[in-house]
């Protein structure tokens, strides 16, 4: 089972400032989703969802994304264990067709937590998109 | 002694039971289209014994692998022979994981001149030569032996693997426990060994044990730098999985390869997006923990006699010769000598009761005629 939370320290501050400012970038659930979770940023908003739905511990998932906010040119997406300064030992061949893309070869091997990244990059900046779960 | 009544708190008994049910569910393997057919796994059974798979004509793989003793001869060496329990729940093989299937691995010591060397061209001469040899390779997979001494060698690899599947362990002490703690039977969890129960909360908890030994196989089936010595001889180092990732990459024996039989490639993923990293020099694969009792030495080289000796280790580990690249899972355990005997307690549950000759009787012996 899995706990998910989102954005951590960064989020909190990039919400404080959206908030203050009303820039947050309004992103609808991608049509035809069920289930998936969101990400809000400064610059993009992601929604995302994984195949399996439920992240494994030691076996390889997907993820789907769509990100709302000015042209992307390049999503990295990786995993990484903020307690034990480590992350995946696969590297994700993604895919991105617009604002939309999918990550492949992404895995998790080992409980604990785990921070997912999107790591979005366009002509407006660049921005990591960050979700954090507890696998067991 | 019996452990009392057991009080675990939520996160403790999700973190036990993730460690079962034993057997796990398995399938056969579809890059082996011979996996799991009694077939072939006979004819790898005889294949596993016999001598003739070296150039010397003298070394099986049982030399090395000897069933009587846990399928490991209990020598230490720069990289020692591994236990052959559960291989069919690997992800990688070999120490540093050079090899992406079992029927993969099973080639490397026929590959090896220091080993059995025997090459494709002789094992495919001694296949389509002797009648006993053939007959068993055409039950196998269903044609004659062919021209072809690649593929004939590649399938001799896939039968010895329809055979290593078939040695999966049987269930242990710590299987009893962790079910009756599935089901609330609280009598069932007072059978448990109080000294195990102990040493189980370590290896949970303080331990952090099961970052790296975890799910049933006791494995997450990576690599890991567990702060042994890796010198192979003064001024020689074993690169470990750096160097298995390496040679995974240039072997024509992979499941990105031309003798996966599965064309759709469905468990190529691991071997598609693995990652190189500097830090992986020095790591070599997490082994599972099922009947560990009877498989020492221990570490890939078989640097520690005993489960005591493993313990001691942990507890004592020198973090200044990880190389760890920043991480920060092994710690210095410091463990009491009480706590190491509870850890060694808790480690002897997961061994089987059966005894060891019933996995050669197991095995069996069917002849072509």
């Amino acid at each position: 089972m899995a706990r998910w939370c989102f954005g951590g320290p960064a989020l909190a501050a990039a919400l404080a400032l959206v908030l203050a400012t009303g820039q947050a970038v309004a992103c609808a659930r991608p049509q035809g989703w069920t289930g998936g979770a969101r990400i809000v940023g400064e610059l993009w908003t992601a929604w995302w969802r994984s195949k399996p739905a439920a992240i494994p511990v030691g076996a390889h998932f997907s993820i789907r994304f769509h990100l709302c906010g000015p042209p992307v040119g390049r999503v990295g997406v990786r995993g990484w264990m903020p307690d034990h300064r480590h992350g995946m030992n696969y590297r994700p061949a993604v895919t991105l067709n617009g604002l939309s893309g999918t990550a492949e070869g992404l895995m998790f091997h080992m409980p604990g937590r785990w921070q997912l990244i999107l790591d979005v990059r366009g002509a407006a900046g660049r921005e990591k998109l960050t979700a954090e779960t507890v696998l067991e | 002694m019996s452990a009392p009544a057991l009080e675990f708190t939520a996160e403790e008994e999700r973190r036990i039971l993730r460690h079962g049910p034993w057997p796990p569910a398995s399938r056969p393997d579809p890059s082996n289209r011979v996996s799991g057919k009694p077939a072939a796994i006979a004819f790898g059974r005889a294949l596993f014994f016999d001598p003739r798979l070296s150039f010397s004509g003298a070394v099986s793989c049982a030399t090395c692998h000897p069933p009587d003793r846990a399928w490991t001869d209990g020598l230490p060496r720069s990289r020692g022979p591994p236990s052959l329990f559960n291989l069919r729940f690997n992800r990688w093989f070999g120490w540093d994981g050079a090899q992406d299937t079992l029927w993969a691995q099973n080639l490397r010591p026929l590959l090896d001149g220091r080993e059995m060397g025997v090459g494709p061209s002789g094992a495919a001469r001694l296949v389509r030569s002797d009648r006993q040899l053939s007959c068993s390779y055409r039950r196998a997979f269903g044609v004659a032996p062919g021209a072809d001494d690649a593929w004939i060698f590649v399938d001799l690899g896939k039968a010895l693997a329809a055979f290593l599947e078939t040695q999966v362990t049987g269930r242990t002490p710590f299987d009893d426990f962790r079910d009756a703690l599935a089901r609330n039977d609280a009598a069932g969890q007072a059978r448990y060994p109080a000294a195990a129960v102990r040493g189980l909360r370590l290896f949970l908890g303080r331990g952090n044990c099961a970052f790296c030994h975890f799910g049933p196989t006791f494995t997450n089936g990576e690599f890991a730098d567990a702060g042994v010595p890796h010198f192979i001889k003064p001024g020689r180092v074993d690169p470990g999985r750096h160097g298995g990732i390496r040679k995974l990459r240039r072997s024509p024996y992979t499941l990105l390869g031309r003798f996966n039989d599965d064309a759709q490639r469905s468990t190529a993923a691991k071997t598609r997006y693995v990652r190189l990293r500097q830090s992986n020099f020095g790591e070599f694969r997490v082994p599972g923990l099922r009947n560990v009792a009877l498989t020492a030495p221990y570490m890939h080289a078989g640097s520690l006699e005993t489960l005591a000796d493993v313990a001691r280790h942990y507890s004592t580990i020198d973090e200044e010769r990880l190389h760890a690249g920043g991480e920060r899972i092994l710690r210095r355990l410091d463990l009491s000598a009480r706590e190491q005997v509870d850890l060694v307690a808790f480690l002897k549950t997961l061994t089987e009761k059966t005894p060891l000759h019933e996995y050669v009787e197991k095995t069996g012996n069917a002849l072509c005629r």
